[in-house]
């Protein structure tokens, strides 16, 4: 009882102090602060509704998130366990095209996505598989290979519909149809598809502060190494391709979702290059910096450069990742410690120069 | 007979477009330590270019090739230059998206010059001149590709084994700090071998052109093609993914004609993939040696 109440109290005192240091508390509790992101972010979709934003530039942030689900997963691949995956967009794809179908052939919203997922991982294991016996470019290429053969599927099998699948209004948990056309749902199935953004940054962060994570990153730095201590690398080879694969169909499953009406010829070799952009240009390890990729590869030639200039927006999108990428070898969020380091060195300097030029007198006042 | 005659000549010409393309990608490869996705937009942008100057300039397609070539030869240069040397401190996968963003700039640069039209380039060899070995017909266009990269690819080898400068590529590809210490320009082996390889992807463009059309996306099919032809043959040889690349063709074309025309190239690519897994660096590929 006694021991009840004494939590209690604890927990309402953290309460006051979170709020009255919301800053700290944030930087003690990331969890926290993915929400209190998604949160900002939600804002976006009530912006139209009082005329700030188009309602396509919704759709520009809608497509940023999704983006940035896809582009998590991938980093994990290729961040955290040094593997590359030239097949993302396939695997995007199966997410968004399975759950179409399937939602066509009657069966409800969330267990057409589960389907959809649980597929695209069992795919992502078998790569998985096939990454113990074939290495570096000729695994990229392995991956190609599955890339191109889903990508043939989608096109020609005709359950998919040929050009595209129309999807419609989407039922949401039982409760109520969802509609792109109408403006307030559109709304809505923003919001949902920010709180599954948040809910994959949360599985991510948790993924990568625990013993796989760990494993992974001892297992792109030596393979040898990492066995020898008794990591397994059948199983979180296992792990990687497979969340990957998930987290891909799970931005497919976003895609659905949002835009209920998905194209069967998109899913190619250069949407795959595009998201691997992302992670590259953003930032190894990083998930705020995989969001930064994301906004920088797809929000900036959309929402500004293309108002500016029109057609050419491609040019200064490849020209921009070409000079990130030079200076800026790790990703474009390491800039923040450049940044740091670089206000440091002018604080260091501000002192020394303190130092040497206060007057010997003021010493002798002071003592 | 007939037909198996007719496949065999078709697979032998998109064989050697497939094996152009795959030297190009297996130069760079090796030399600059990166996959060329651009391989492709540099051969089209190229092929935009010759075909500018037959349309326009009315040149004929013999001078129109002579332009493209060195067109290419100036675009890998200054690739090379500008952007893969300045970017040598970036990782493996940083330096394929660079050539990302090298597809992002050719593509609206050439949009923004040549628009959106089809174009068309003719054959060397207008299609009437044919000759028929046991009922099947050669186009002596078909046969002049197939000679004219046959021999190309032949001198490069020889360049690559006998002389000094070919040498110097085969060190460079081996590794490439130590061959800077012993005095081997590595600088300007890899300005060359950008420039070969998009000297080769033009020729490529150019000799598919006729039959596909000069348009943006010409290249892909191609390209992913010898991606694939490189991995077969493994890309620790430069003869490997040429090899590959004939074999690709031959079963891509037995494959669509016997079986069946939509699911032909997938059920090669399992078939690949398939091989891979037993052998994964490829028909004449080594394990590299790593280090523990």
């Amino acid at each position: 009882m006694n021991k009840k109440r004494q939590s209690m109290i604890t927990s309402i005192r953290e309460g006051v102090k979170a709020l009255r240091h919301p800053g700290a508390f944030l930087k003690q509790h990331p969890r926290m602060m993915y929400i209190v992101f998604g949160l900002l972010y939600m804002v976006i979709a009530y912006l139209p509704h009082f005329g700030l934003i188009e309602f396509g530039t919704m759709g520009v942030f809608a497509y940023i998130a999704i983006y940035s689900i896809v582009a998590l997963g991938l980093n994990l691949l290729l961040g955290f366990s040094g593997l590359i995956s030239l097949s993302t967009a396939g695997f995007m794809g199966a997410g968004a095209l399975g759950t179409g179908v399937l939602i066509q052939q009657g069966l409800p919203f969330e267990l057409a996505a589960a389907i959809a997922v649980i597929t695209a991982g069992a795919i992502g294991a078998l790569i998985g598989l096939f990454s113990l016996k074939v290495e570096g470019i000729y695994l990229a290429i392995a991956t190609l290979f599955v890339g191109e053969i889903l990508h043939k599927i989608y096109t020609q099998v005709a359950i998919f519909g040929g050009d595209a699948i129309r999807i419609g209004a989407i039922k949401v948990f039982g409760l109520r149809e969802l509609s792109q056309i109408s403006q307030i749902d559109r709304t809505y199935l923003f919001i949902l598809i920010v709180a599954i953004l948040v809910l994959m940054m949360i599985v991510m962060h948790n993924i990568v502060h625990s013993k796989t994570g760990r494993a992974l990153l001892a297992m792109s730095r030596s393979e040898h190494a990492a066995q020898a201590m008794g990591i397994s690398i059948l199983r979180y080879r296992l792990t990687a391709f497979v969340t990957a694969t998930m987290f891909a169909a799970t931005a497919g499953v976003a895609y659905a979702l949002y835009f209920q009406s998905v194209t069967t010829a998109q899913w190619t070799l250069s949407a795959s290059l595009f998201i691997i952009a992302m992670v590259v240009v953003g930032g190894y390890k990083s998930i705020y910096g995989t969001l930064l990729g994301v906004f920088i590869i797809h929000g900036i030639p959309e929402l500004i450069i293309k108002d500016y200039l029109g057609d050419v927006s491609y040019i200064f999108s490849g020209i921009l990742i070409i000079i990130v990428i030079i200076f800026y070898p790790n990703g474009f969020v390491y800039i923040w410690y450049d940044l740091k380091g670089w206000m440091y060195k002018v604080n260091v300097k501000q002192k020394i120069k303190n130092l040497f030029t206060k007057e010997p007198t003021n010493r002798g006042d002071s003592q | 007979m007939t037909t198996f005659l007719n496949i065999l000549f078709n697979s032998l010409e998109t064989g050697s477009v497939y094996a152009l393309a795959a030297l190009g990608i297996v130069l760079i490869f090796r030399t600059s330590r990166t996959t060329n996705f651009a391989q492709g937009t540099i051969g089209t942008f190229m092929a935009f270019i010759a075909a500018f100057a037959m349309m326009k300039l009315g040149y004929n397609i013999w001078v129109v090739t002579i332009v493209a070539l060195l067109a290419a030869f100036l675009t890998g240069v200054i690739i090379d230059t500008i952007i893969i040397r300045p970017a040598s401190k970036a990782g493996a996968v940083s330096k394929q998206i660079i050539t990302l963003g090298i597809i992002m700039v050719l593509t609206d640069l050439q949009t923004f010059i040549f628009g959106v039209d089809t174009q068309t380039l003719d054959r060397y060899i207008p299609s009437q001149y044919s000759m028929s070995i046991f009922g099947a017909t050669l186009q002596y266009n078909t046969l002049l590709i197939i000679v004219v990269s046959s021999l190309l690819m032949i001198g490069l080898f020889y360049f690559i084994q006998k002389t000094r400068w070919g040498l110097a590529t085969r060190v460079t590809a081996v590794d490439e700090t130590t061959s800077k210490l012993m005095g081997v320009p590595t600088k300007r082996i890899t300005m060359i071998s950008w420039a070969t390889a998009a000297m080769l992807g033009t020729l490529a463009a150019i000799f598919v052109a006729p039959r596909v059309t000069v348009r943006s996306d010409m290249l892909v099919s191609v390209q992913v093609s010898a991606f694939f032809a490189g991995t077969l043959g493994g890309f620790s040889t430069f003869y490997g993914p040429v090899i590959g690349a004939y074999i690709i063709a031959l079963l891509k074309n037995v494959t669509s004609f016997y079986i069946s025309t939509e699911w032909g190239d997938v059920i090669v690519y399992l078939i690949i993939l398939l091989f891979l897994y037993f052998k994964p660096y490829g028909l004449f590929g080594k394990k590299p040696d790593k280090k523990v």
